[in-house]
């Protein structure tokens, strides 16, 4: 049985190649219809894919964040930060009480800064050196601009607040520990440890700092409560279960679920539209393929009637119009990919100045080849299993003589 | 002019004790064939042919030449079986085709026609993707026989030896022919089927071919039965010619050949 499939084999490939220009049509008919399918593929899936790596790599898709403000102490911020789901959290101090003025010595002017409480692992940090401690601080890029200062450098920090009817002003020298990404934060910021934040919400609100000398009265023994935080998951399939978990809690969020939901949707729609063109495409090609298999059988009656009459077996028959199907595919196949490569490479050429160097406009996997060419062989050889049938029914006597 | 094949034993057909080994051996085998209201009806009581044998069927068409040599090559099932034997070897056990028939062993049938019998096409039924030398060697191939030199021989016995590596396409039809033979004889079958081997040839080199035919068969010692309407030069060749006769009922509800010799 091994022996005579391989002879079968041979028998097919020798007839295929005789017939090299039948055999060439239906070659360039699948690639017409593969070839197509694989560049739009290829664009859906580059184009989506560049903007779900945008979504996923941009962090501020992964925020969720309070609407108004709470009551949060750390004790409630520590057991969030114990949620899997949840990449980074911090606790935020009163917006108005943080900002901060900034002078350095190579610019003459002073600017107002928002403080950003950060931490470790901040998202928006990446890559970064955040602050060790309260006189380490990580400008925005547009601050840093403003104040003319690099990595390194010293600034000096001012608060000012009116304490008992006077106005006051305290000075501290800063450190600039790192200069964050401008996407990070657009305007005038400051990235801060979370014990700054404290000592300016403190000093704003009359009390005392004694770790930096500021006076006032002695602080609250209790409790310290947060109105706010800052709140990242580990990546944006997290965003959805994290909102509604907080809105449970009474909790009103705002996210860019939204942006995230229209990109998957169209995602999905593109997806529906190329497996409705993918599938229309290889049903078309394969009845074509079949009829002109089904046909074969009859033009070629007598030759695999001589084939069964040498001995072939009806099992082995139906390896003939099968493997010349399978020829077809794989040989098409072949010329679509080459089709694609030629065209994506023309395709990524045209948009390589409006793209970033991450993103390509076209673009497949090794696995969507891989894909492609089982689904061809695959409806090929569906297409080829009625001729193979027919095939096989020849009677053996047919090769005997003229019907 | 031929190189001569020799043949281990004693005559062809003769076992050693001296009688007739029978490759075919039937006995009250019939195959009806029925459409609309007529029917047709091929009774063979009793058939024997020897190892060695070269057979004439010589009939007009419609006669149940083709329905006999289809049953002699075991690609038609008779309706009824008395008896079918088959034995291709001297020394070999008879096998019993009447059992394969009844317990649907086509598959087994199929490996004794590749094994056994080497069948000439009225038309060639060359595969006209494979080169002459291919087509001549395809029997051999499907059995794994290494070349020992025959298709060469035959090649050259035949006159096609300036042919072997073209296509039959590029062939004249008698070439064809003889290419058509050569794939018969390649494998050394026990015995080789033709049915009108001739047919499509003029009347020269008909003869011409079918003495060279004859010729090679009995150098092989393979068995022939070969089918033809032509008898003329048949006669000459010193096959024997297997009885049969038909009759037609009055009212052409039948139609009825009887075989036998």
């Amino acid at each position: 049985m091994h022996h005579r499939f391989k002879d079968i084999v041979w028998l097919a490939s020798r007839d295929y190649r005789n017939e090299w220009q039948m055999s060439s049509f239906f070659v360039i008919a699948l690639a017409a219809v593969l070839g197509p399918m694989l560049i739009l593929y290829g664009l859906k899936f580059g184009i989506v894919g560049s903007m779900l790596s945008t979504l996923i790599e941009d962090p501020r898709n992964r925020e969720v964040r309070p609407i108004g403000s709470g009551r949060y102490d750390s004790a409630w911020i520590e057991q969030l930060r114990e949620r899997e789901e949840i990449d980074f959290i911090i606790p935020r101090t009163r917006a108005i009480a943080a900002t901060i003025d900034l002078k350095s010595e190579s610019a003459n002017r002073i600017i107002s800064v928002e403080m950003i409480p950060t931490g470790p692992g901040d998202p928006l940090l990446k890559t970064r050196v955040a602050p060790q401690n309260h006189q380490q601080i990580v400008l925005s890029e547009k601050a840093a601009q403003k104040l003319n200062v690099k990595p390194g450098d010293e600034i000096n920090g001012s608060l000012s607040r009116r304490y008992k009817g006077r106005s006051e002003r305290v000075h501290l020298t800063l450190q600039v520990a790192d200069i964050a990404r401008h996407a990070s934060f657009t305007r005038d910021g400051a990235f801060t440890d979370l014990s700054l934040l404290e000592a300016a919400e403190d000093f704003r609100d009359g009390r005392a700092v004694p770790v930096l000398g500021w006076s006032g009265t002695n602080a609250e023994t209790g409790n310290r409560t947060y109105p706010s935080f800052r709140l990242y998951t580990r990546s944006i399939n997290d965003v959805a279960p994290i909102s509604d978990a907080m809105g449970k809690l009474g909790i009103e969020v705002n996210t860019r679920a939204a942006d995230i939901d229209i990109v998957r949707s169209m995602d999905r729609n593109l997806s529906l539209v190329f497996w409705l063109i993918a599938l229309i495409g290889l049903v078309g090609f394969s009845f074509s393929l079949g009829a002109s298999l089904w046909a074969n059988v009859d033009r070629k009656r007598k030759e695999l009637s001589v084939l069964r009459l040498v001995g072939f077996r009806t099992g082995e028959i139906i390896w003939f119009p099968v493997l010349q199907s399978a020829f077809t595919a794989i040989l098409g196949w072949l010329t679509a990919s080459l089709i694609y490569l030629g065209v994506s490479y023309t395709i990524n050429g045209l948009f390589a100045t409006q793209t970033e160097v991450s993103e390509t406009i076209c673009r497949l996997l090794p696995d969507h080849f891989l894909v492609a060419l089982i689904l061809t062989l695959g409806s090929a050889i569906l297409a080829a299993s009625l001729a193979g049938y027919r095939a096989a029914r020849i009677e053996p006597s047919e090769g005997l003589r003229e019907i | 002019m031929m190189t001569t094949v020799t043949h281990p034993g004693t005559a062809p057909g003769v076992n050693p004790s001296g009688e007739k080994v029978l490759i075919y051996h039937l006995r009250d085998v019939v195959k009806t064939r029925e459409a609309e209201g007529s029917a047709f009806r091929l009774r063979v009581p009793s058939l024997q042919i020897a190892l060695g044998e070269k057979i004439a069927l010589i009939g007009e068409s419609g006669c149940g030449k083709s329905t006999l040599l289809d049953m002699l090559s075991m690609t038609l099932k008779p309706s009824e079986i008395g008896s079918f034997r088959f034995r291709p070897e001297p020394g070999a056990d008879p096998v019993d085709i009447s059992a394969l028939w009844q317990r649907r062993h086509l598959n087994q049938l199929g490996d004794l026609r590749r094994l056994r019998i080497g069948y000439v096409m009225q038309t060639g039924g060359l595969l006209p993707y494979l080169t002459v030398r291919e087509n001549i060697n395809l029997s051999r191939r499907l059995l794994d026989m290494q070349d020992d030199g025959l298709v060469d021989e035959l090649a050259n016995d035949l006159g096609i030896r300036r042919h072997l590596d073209k296509l039959p396409h590029m062939l004249s039809v008698g070439e064809r022919q003889r290419v058509a033979i050569g794939r018969a004889l390649a494998h050394r079958p026990a015995i080789v089927i033709a049915d009108e081997p001739t047919a499509s040839l003029d009347p020269i080199a008909a003869e011409r071919i079918m003495s060279l035919f004859i010729e090679l068969v009995d150098e092989l010692h393979i068995t022939v039965i070969l089918a033809s309407h032509a008898w003329r030069h048949i006669n000459r060749l010193g096959l024997r010619h297997l009885e049969h006769h038909t009759h037609r009922e009055a009212d052409g509800s039948l139609t009825e050949t009887v075989v036998s010799g």
